[in-house]
């Protein structure tokens, strides 16, 4: 799996979440923070190799007045990986909680590593 | 795409995004904010990680956050992802909002490694300086989607002050 900026596709910038990627030998869990991005607005696709992660966080400010100090300027986050063909992404399994994506992806089981057993008779 | 080239991978994509981090550097100097181990609650060793920017000793990590005021009230905005609401403690000091905390670290039960590790684990603080005087009994605080929202009332409710200066 590679990691990819892939912001240069013309749909405008957006922030790249930082990540954490665990392998083990059933597959990889992707941890991606994506604070203020509610459950209905994060997308995520698989296009050939290509996962993509998009967020677009919501605007909760609401009410007249000026923000007097912003480092959000960027709404949205998109992030693009490009995964092993040992990967089985037909069975990725996501959780969203608190702002945090946890994505399981296992690896097809042809892929897996087996250990066989040699009785000694 | 092997897995053992995500490291750099990894690192490429950092070079690749270093002028824009150095932007943000400077613009948000202060959202930048440093995140200390906490006893009983291990970070992977060295060992366990193949990111090379990875040190279990130190992490840092840009908490962006905005304050929005109006006539009547500040609004802080944080972000915190993967925080539980009772690590999170919040603080009015003098004219500033402190918000401190402790983001764990939860360690997985198979045996693997760590490819990249970009998250930020351990205890932090922030603080987020006030333009006016606030209430601070009758502050709320409130976290949803990774985000802490604490809103506090002015003292003296008014309009934001601005202030023209004639250039001679």
């Amino acid at each position: 799996m590679s990691t990819s900026n892939e912001n240069h596709t013309g749909q405008g910038e957006a922030l790249l979440p930082a990540v954490d990627v665990f392998e083990d030998e059933g597959g990889i869990t992707l941890f991606a923070d994506l604070p203020g991005v509610p459950r209905e607005q994060l997308g995520l696709h698989v296009e050939s190799d290509t996962l993509t992660i998009e967020g677009q966080m919501s605007p909760e400010l609401a009410g007249s007045g000026e923000a007097t100090h912003v480092e959000l300027s960027l709404p949205r986050y998109r992030r693009a990986f490009t995964l092993s063909r040992e990967l089985d992404v037909e069975k990725v399994s996501a959780a969203f909680e608190h702002g945090v994506l946890r994505l399981r992806i296992p690896k097809a089981s042809h892929a897996r590593p087996r250990k066989i057993e040699v009785q000694v008779g | 795409m092997k897995l053992d080239e995500i490291k750099d991978r990894v690192g490429a994509l950092w070079e690749s995004v270093a002028e824009g981090w150095q932007h943000l550097m400077q613009s948000a100097a202060g959202a930048l904010t440093r995140f200390k181990p906490v006893q009983g609650n291990p970070l992977p060793t060295e060992g366990e990680v193949d990111d090379g920017f990875y040190l279990p000793s130190r992490g840092w990590a840009v908490l962006g956050g905005d304050v929005f005021e109006d006539d009547r009230r500040l609004v802080v905005r944080l972000e915190l992802p993967g925080m539980d609401k009772q690590d999170i403690q919040v603080e009015v000091l003098d004219e500033a909002l402190v918000v401190s905390g402790q983001k764990r670290f939860e360690r997985e039960s198979s045996d693997g490694r760590w490819r990249v590790m970009q998250c930020a684990y351990g205890s932090f603080r922030r603080v987020v300086p006030l333009s006016v005087a606030v209430r601070a009994d009758e502050a709320r605080a409130a976290y949803r989607n990774g985000v802490l929202r604490v809103e506090l009332p002015k003292a003296a409710p008014g309009a934001p002050r601005s202030l023209k200066i004639e250039v001679d």
